[in-house]
């Protein structure tokens, strides 16, 4: 009794601070201990326990005899649930249950449409969470320890249309309360990140292949009131001490500054539900929300070197050369005589016949950049 | 699959409604209920995974809830049945699991240990069955969090009032050990009286003698109100005797009423540029259907056949006047079918 009023008080069992929206701060490693506290550890243990041993202790437990067990067992087997006829993929006919009719009708009017074919994405999204449910390394000492917490983060994509603002693209992670802030960041696939930079219209040949993510690696994260800044590298920079600065002077509350590498999950206070911040790039600037926090659970991915996971990342349409409309786009042009749109978007063979004549000139006046596609990451 | 939150809610609440006119927790009375209402073909559905995942998490967090306080003890074990069969019903594997908050883990317990105390064997049997079929994710917050800011409508949030206790509150304040140390109290107080003031002075008493009994009085006649209260609004479905007196005079009044504000009272001749007119208030429910759907702006061309729609009809005659060697294809049939919008709720 004593341990559940410690519960009531305790301020890191998270409560709601909006209710549906979010919750109010804790810390993290607490919330781990308190219900670890709380625990039998064979509840969230990945092995089960035998029948025999579990029928012994259930009769300990209840003060019941064994025939009563057996009697229990009997009535309350969930064979008495299920129904007559096993034709799971039908929805019934005649059913007095409202989901069903509603289910009933949806499907007909799914039926009724002219096309209705299953896109390769989504096929290959259902395999991509396939592949990591109840994995187990071969390395035991990859394992995840049992106890662990799982977070549960959705990155937003940075808001690049105008229109599409009703559905905010994102991906989802799922991170381990022992990694640290670095292994989440590296973990995040944002298409800035692989920007080339420069003017190639005159020698299209040259493009060189650095990409963004290796010249720009300052990045941070901001929770509650800190900025997490990735300083592993030396060419990293504190891009946070402009936004301190400025907040300095004016009336904000002084924000301090940390590590990213030197902070774990467990060592954070975080609010759920409550978007967070996450820079990189020096001005690509993305959404981050928590979204759950759990114990490790034996049906989980249960190998290491797979977190950070991604679970679901949201498709992006690519975008298709204008002249044949088959081939992905790799540049795009602006100021162009010859284009019917500025800015336009080309492959890389309608780009050459295209712009360039037999003798490899410049044919009129443009300037062209190298383009990646948003949907790199489908 | 947001759309299907009501009708889960509806079919739920039939069913835990119906297991709370059984008046028993035991599992074979749930069992009966589920059998009859068929309830394990809730899952049924094409085969695709993703979408059977998505609904069984739904089902789940729906249920959930009301395993929770406020609700009573036997609505809390229906919950806990319901829970039970729709875990080992639901067709996805590996299977969905039911979400317990930190903060709900203290109510888990005290009701554990309630169905322990009165002997209810299958209550504690299941719920240790499910626990040792780790049906439980042990989370920080009862739902996923996605910082939903727009505000659905208010419905999710109703508690069926059926499936919860009356409210004790008096009860609550006034317990036992409260009377218990009030008596204490006035005791040591007349002591202390008795010690200082030789004789009883009648200007000291300033407290109720006999504040406690009284106080116990008051609290058993409003709980006894309340309970009459209750059963009196239950049988009140038919009209008694007084209470047709009572609904005759308030229609009485009501037409009075009603024809008072009916007529206007005409202005005074120096007035007549001021006539009062009845607005009738019966336009005061147009705001509150507003349909969700958004109204699509107009496309592009629908815009430029609306703004040229006197020049339309001869572009028309125009383009009918180049068909005429088509007069020689075969006429097909033209099956214009509108492609209807699908319509989430239903017109009664």
């Amino acid at each position: 009794m004593a341990e559940s009023s410690v519960l009531t008080l305790n301020s890191n069992v998270p409560v709601f601070e909006y209710t549906d929206v979010s919750s109010k701060e804790f810390h993290i490693g607490s919330f781990r201990d308190l219900w670890l506290n709380a625990l039998n550890p064979d509840v969230y243990s990945y092995s089960d326990t035998t029948p025999d041993i579990q029928d012994v202790q259930l009769i300990e437990e209840m003060g019941i005899e064994p025939e009563t067990l057996e009697e229990l067992k009997n009535m309350c087997s969930v064979e008495s649930l299920r129904s007559e006829h096993e034709d799971t993929d039908t929805v019934p006919a005649d059913s007095q249950l409202s989901t069903l009719k509603l289910r009933k009708r949806r499907q007909e009017y799914k039926e009724s449409l002219t096309r209705d074919h299953i896109d390769r994405h989504e096929a290959y999204a259902n395999e991509l969470e396939m592949i990591c449910v109840g994995k187990k390394p071969e390395d035991l000492g990859d394992l995840v320890p049992e106890g662990e917490l799982i977070l549960t983060f959705n990155v937003l994509y940075p808001v690049l249309f105008q229109r599409f603002k009703h559905v905010r693209a994102y991906q989802t992670l799922n991170v381990l309360g022992s990694q640290k802030l670095t292994e989440l960041k590296d973990a995040i696939c944002c298409v800035s990140d692989l920007q080339v930079f420069g003017e190639f219209s005159n020698s299209p040949d040259m493009v060189p292949q650095f990409i963004s993510k290796d010249h720009y690696k300052s990045a941070f994260f901001f929770f509650n009131g800190t900025f997490y800044n990735d300083m592993r590298f030396p060419e990293c920079r504190d891009i946070s001490a402009t936004t301190i600065e400025w907040a300095r002077t004016r009336d904000f509350p002084e924000f301090e500054i940390a590590k990213m590498e030197d902070t774990c999950f467990h060592d954070l206070k975080m609010k759920v539900g409550f978007p967070y911040y996450y820079t990189h790039q020096g001005d690509c600037e993305h959404v981050v929300i928590l979204t759950d926090i759990r114990l490790v659970h034996q049906d989980d991915c249960l190998d290491k070197k797979l977190y950070p996971l991604i679970t679901h990342k949201h498709r992006v349409v690519t975008r298709k050369c204008s002249v044949c409309h088959t081939y992905i786009s790799r540049w795009v042009t602006s100021n162009d005589a010859l284009a019917p749109t500025d800015p336009c978007l080309f492959c890389e063979q309608c780009f050459r016949l295209f712009h360039y004549d037999d003798k490899l000139e410049k044919v009129g006046d443009f300037v062209a950049y190298a383009y990646v596609d948003p949907g790199t990451f489908n | 699959m947001d759309h299907f939150k009501g009708p889960l809610k509806n079919d739920c609440e039939e069913l835990l409604g119906r297991f709370q006119a059984t008046e028993s927790v035991r599992f074979e009375r749930f069992s009966a209920i589920w059998k009859d209402m068929n309830f394990s073909s809730i899952f049924f559905d094409k085969p695709d995974p993703k979408e059977r995942r998505h609904f069984a998490r739904l089902a789940l967090s729906v249920v959930s809830p009301y395993f929770h306080p406020p609700y009573t003890f036997q609505i809390r074990v229906g919950c806990l049945y319901l829970l039970y069969g729709l875990f080992h019903t639901q067709l996805c594997t590996p299977k969905e699991k039911i979400r317990i908050a930190l903060k709900d883990w203290k109510d888990v317990m005290q009701f554990q240990q309630d169905a322990e105390n009165a002997q209810h064997h299958d209550v504690v049997y299941i719920f240790k069955k499910l626990m040792s079929d780790k049906a439980f994710h042990f989370t920080a917050m009862p739902k996923m969090l996605f910082c939903r800011m727009k505000r659905e409508d208010g419905k999710g949030k109703k508690v069926c009032e059926e499936f919860v206790d009356p409210p004790t509150r008096t009860q609550e304040l006034i317990t036992t050990d409260v009377l218990e140390e009030l008596v204490n109290v006035h005791e040591h107080y007349e002591n202390l009286k008795k010690a200082v003031f030789t004789d009883s002075d009648p200007n000291v008493n300033l407290v109720e003698q006999n504040l406690v009994s009284k106080l116990n009085n008051a609290i058993l006649t409003y709980s006894n109100w309340q309970e009459n209260h209750t059963k009196a609004e239950q049988l009140d479905a038919g009209e008694g005797p007084s209470n047709q007196d009572s609904s005759r005079r308030a229609q009485l009044l009501a037409s009075i009423k009603s024809r008072s504000y009916g007529q206007v009272m005409e202005a005074s001749k120096a007035r007549r540029h001021r006539q009062s007119q009845l607005v009738l208030s019966s336009d005061g429910d147009h705001t509150s259907n507003t349909s969700s759907k958004k109204k699509r702006p107009p496309s592009l061309k629908n815009r430029t056949q609306l703004r040229f729609k006197i020049q339309g009809t001869e572009r028309e005659k125009l383009t009918n006047a180049t068909r005429l060697w088509n007069l020689s294809k075969v006429k097909e049939d033209k099956v214009t079918e509108k492609k209807k919008q699908f319509t989430w709720r239903s017109k009664p």
